[in-house]
């Protein structure tokens, strides 16, 4: 499932997923691959705890939360922290502001090897 | 007594050779005072009407008398006195004299005595009264008085001789000056042999010869060459001669060769033995007369034409607009019979709603004897109804007075239906312009606009005025001015065009999006004439399809995000279970409960999910729903938000499945109560929902602890719900049953749009 390019093994990845059953399988996922998986956490408020108390190596982040909240505040906080992270969301195109243009969006269902770009250099 | 012989001679003398009746009267005055020493006489004459006299002649009295004074013939006076008795009266003294009224003249005058001697004319005509005055009491004697009577009956027939020569002189002048006076009317004599021998200035003013040039000549001169040659003067006096008169109206000729009409006649004069002398001829110029005449035969020729071609129906009627002639044509026209037509039947062939206006037509008409010109429908032959136009002018008399009015009609059912039509046509293009929701506008050159309608005004807030030309452009958004002007452009080219920009609307303030067509309206040759344009506020329609796009992109959403669910949910399930059949039953449960609420959530843009919705659906799959008394539901209408609907839908699907499979709904005893209830908390408005189950101690086969199945009820009521909705939730397992409370925010307004 994972190879020594991109594997997520050993690394800390927060998931920031409202969707009950959908973050809970990114989480199962990743675990799965050998990750340490902060959360997954619903609100940008919980993710912004996590994010100034637990060392990261990377996020997988769904755009819209709980209660109509955009993810992109935490989007900026990792970029400032030079955390990799990806997107997953249910839209196809659109909605995700120019500055993200180089990072990896993904379609849900994600598929575990989705992750491998957390951690490997850009295509 | 030779006194007054001589003075009777002396007078008969003067009488014969004077013809002057005041002269002659006043010699008598004269002769007869003298002879009878009074110095003072006069001649009272008897004014027509026999009421009055006058005092004609007098000697011895003021000029301011003479001539002037005129007395009332009175009753009781001696004049009238003498002239009743036809005999003289005398009055000796004044002062003593009781019979009779004496006039203030005399009295002032000093009179003291008189003699009244009435004149008679021959026939026994009474002329009037020589009266002789004494300024001294005077006793006239029988010879004086004989004398006086002998002198007016000489006086009689010398003053009627002077009366007719005076009637005489005054119709020889009255004649000399209406023959003399008059230019209108050529007069003038010829002999026997039609020879002129009188001319007198009329016939000079008509025919222009002078006196010298016309007598002598034969009157023929004055005819025309082709009535000389007809022999037509010859004839004229030869007809006079043999029935004494004969008309003369012809064209006659004038000095220089011009023709004048005389409308007269030619009657012979005799001589004392009955032989014709001559003749005299008559004639009025009546040239621009017949002129006019002929000209209005020519004139009312070409009325007749005219009017025949035009009108339908003429006629006249009287100076009140009484019918008192047949008019065949109007009988044609109406159908009318003549005994309806005549008198006010006319009235009836006119529309019933139309005779009140007609009438008030003809009154208004004839007060200000002007003309009518009236519309209004008649009946036809066929009883049917058709318009007319009714004209008419009255002609006046020589007075002025309307003689009759003359009338016509002309039928314009044509041209009434046509301008009906036309304006039927006119308001419904008006209504339909001005009905329809679009702005409408008409344009020529281009872009230059001539027209916009009402709808214009009132969205944009410009004048129709101002939006001619190119005012129209002011409205229009500045960013979208290039574009509206750039369609121009290509209109004549394509033939029409399709632009969408946004339009200011006056009353927001804001810009609407509108899509303008164009298309033009050409002539006969295919020339554009001018463009004819609408604006559809699309404003609307373009909102639409932008949330209907956000609609796609939120059910894509939904979609994606349902299959890596079901992932999960699958991976879950076989986590609990293994790769068994329980796995298989418990996914396809999970799955059909996913299923059913993907039927709420397709309808929730439309129709909000409802709490009670959702907890009915769960029930209802299991057949709970039917359970009776057993299954309470209650709460109050609570909207779900569409984010919360999914999860919970899932969470209440386990705790039915548990209850149904180990708790209140797998036995008979068992009772189950969902209720819920709403609450505000910081600002929030949010739900309690109890989910109470009882009687699980009466249960026939009480497992325990409650099975493994039981878990995923529970990780969704105490992890998912607060996770994905931040849901408070509790949830305990009682030895009666299981108690499980869900406290989480609810949808404010239903019919406000949630943010995905």
């Amino acid at each position: 499932m994972t190879n020594a390019q991109g594997s997520v093994t050993g690394k800390r990845v927060l998931v920031v997923e409202d969707d009950y059953f959908i973050a809970k399988a990114l989480a199962r996922s990743l675990r799965a691959g050998g990750a340490d998986v902060l959360g997954p956490v619903a609100t940008v408020a919980d993710a912004m705890d996590l994010i100034d108390t637990e060392p990261l190596d990377g996020a997988v982040l769904d755009i819209n939360l709980r209660d109509g909240d955009l993810v992109f505040p935490v989007a900026d906080a990792l970029t400032e922290r030079a955390v990799p992270f990806i997107f997953a969301s249910g839209y196809s195109s659109g909605a995700i502001p120019e500055r993200y243009a180089g990072i990896v969006r993904c379609v849900k269902p994600v598929e575990a090897d989705a992750f491998r770009a957390l951690f490997s250099p850009a295509p | 007594m030779l006194r007054r012989e001589k003075a009777l001679g002396d007078f008969g003398e003067f009488a014969q050779r004077s013809d002057d009746l005041n002269k002659v009267l006043t010699q008598a005055c004269r002769l007869v005072a003298e002879v009878l020493g009074t110095g003072q006489a006069k001649v009272l004459e008897i004014e027509e009407g026999g009421t009055s006299l006058f005092v004609r002649a007098g000697v011895g009295w003021n000029p301011d008398i003479v001539g002037k004074v005129r007395l009332p013939l009175d009753e009781h006076s001696s004049e009238n006195f003498a002239i009743k008795a036809g005999k003289p009266v005398i009055m000796e003294d004044l002062r003593q004299e009781q019979r009779f009224d004496v006039p203030a003249y005399m009295k002032e005058a000093g009179v003291q005595a008189l003699a009244n001697v009435p004149i008679f004319l021959p026939g026994h005509r009474t002329y009037g009264l020589l009266q002789v005055d004494a300024t001294e009491p005077r006793d006239f004697g029988d010879e004086d008085t004989e004398f006086l009577r002998t002198y007016t009956t000489i006086l009689g027939p010398v003053i009627d001789r002077l009366l007719n020569l005076q009637v005489m002189n005054r119709a020889e002048e009255r004649f000399r000056h209406i023959v003399e006076g008059t230019r209108d009317y050529a007069i003038f004599l010829t002999d026997a042999e039609d020879r002129i021998t009188d001319w007198l200035p009329g016939a000079e003013a008509v025919y222009g010869f002078t006196v010298a040039e016309a007598l002598g000549q034969p009157a023929a001169i004055l005819f025309t060459p082709e009535d000389r040659e007809q022999n037509a003067p010859q004839i004229e006096v030869e007809t006079a001669r043999l029935e004494g008169a004969a008309p003369n109206v012809r064209w006659h000729v004038r000095k220089g060769g011009g023709r004048v009409f005389i409308d007269g006649a030619v009657s012979a004069l005799y001589d004392a033995d009955g032989v014709v002398r001559g003749f005299l001829k008559i004639g009025q110029d009546v040239t621009a007369r017949r002129r006019s005449e002929a000209a209005l035969r020519e004139s009312e020729a070409r009325h007749r034409l005219l009017i025949g071609s035009w009108a339908q129906a003429v006629w006249e009627v009287d100076a009140n607009g009484v019918v008192v002639a047949d008019s065949p044509s109007w009988r044609a026209y109406t159908g009318q019979t003549v005994e309806e037509w005549l008198g006010n039947g006319w009235f009836d062939a006119i529309h019933p709603d139309e005779r009140a206006y007609a009438e008030r037509q003809w009154r208004e008409a004839i007060a200000a004897r002007g003309f009518v010109d009236a519309e209004f429908r008649v009946r036809a032959p066929d009883g049917s109804w058709r318009w007319t136009n009714v004209r008419a002018a009255p002609v006046l008399d020589a007075t002025g007075r309307i003689e009759k009015w003359v009338g016509m009609n002309i039928d314009i059912s044509a041209r009434k239906r046509a301008e009906w039509a036309l304006i039927h046509s006119e308001g419904q293009l008006r209504d339909l312009v001005e009905g329809v929701s679009q702005l409408v506008w008409r344009a020529i050159d281009g872009s230059d606009w001539i027209w916009a309608s009402p709808q214009w005004t009132a969205f944009t807030g410009q004048s129709e005025v101002d939006s001619h030309d190119r005012g129209w452009l002011e409205p229009v958004h500045p960013d979208d001015r290039p574009i509206a002007l750039a369609a121009w452009d290509k209109a004549g080219v394509a033939g029409g065009f399709e632009v969408e920009y946004r339009i200011r609307n006056a009353a927001t303030g804001t810009y609407r999006w509108f899509q303008t067509r164009a298309a033009p309206r050409r002539d006969a040759r295919g020339e554009v004439v001018e463009w004819l344009g609408t604006s559809t506020d699309v404003h609307q329609l373009k909102a639409l399809q932008q949330s209907q796009a956000v609609m796609v992109a939120e059910l894509q959403h939904r979609t994606r995000n349902l299959i890596a669910v079901v992932r999960g949910i699958a991976d879950d399930t076989m986590e609990q279970t293994g790769p068994t059949e329980a796995f298989r039953l418990a996914l396809g449960n999970r799955l059909s409960a996913l299923s059913r609420v993907q039927g709420l959530l397709s309808r929730a843009e439309v129709e909000p999910v409802t709490l009670a919705a959702v907890v009915h659906l769960e029930l209802d799959a299991l057949g709970a729903g039917a359970s009776g008394d057993r299954v309470r539901v209650a709460g109050p209408d609570v909207w779900l938000r569409n984010s919360t609907v999914q999860t919970l839908a899932l969470a209440l699907h386990e705790l039915a499945t548990n209850a149904r499979k180990y708790g209140a709904l797998s036995h008979d005893r068992g009772q189950l109560a969902v209720t819920w209830s709403e609450h505000h908390q910081a600002g929030e408005r949010r739900l309690m929902l109890e989910w109470i189950e009882t009687g699980l101690e009466h249960a026939p086969q009480r497992t325990q602890p409650v099975p493994d199945g039981s878990g995923y009820g529970r990780e969704l009521i105490e992890q998912a719900l607060p996770h994905a909705l931040g849901a408070r939730t509790t949830y305990r397992l009682t030895e009666t049953g299981v108690r499980c409370t869900i406290d989480l925010p609810s949808r404010p307004d239903p019919h406000e749009g949630e943010t995905p």
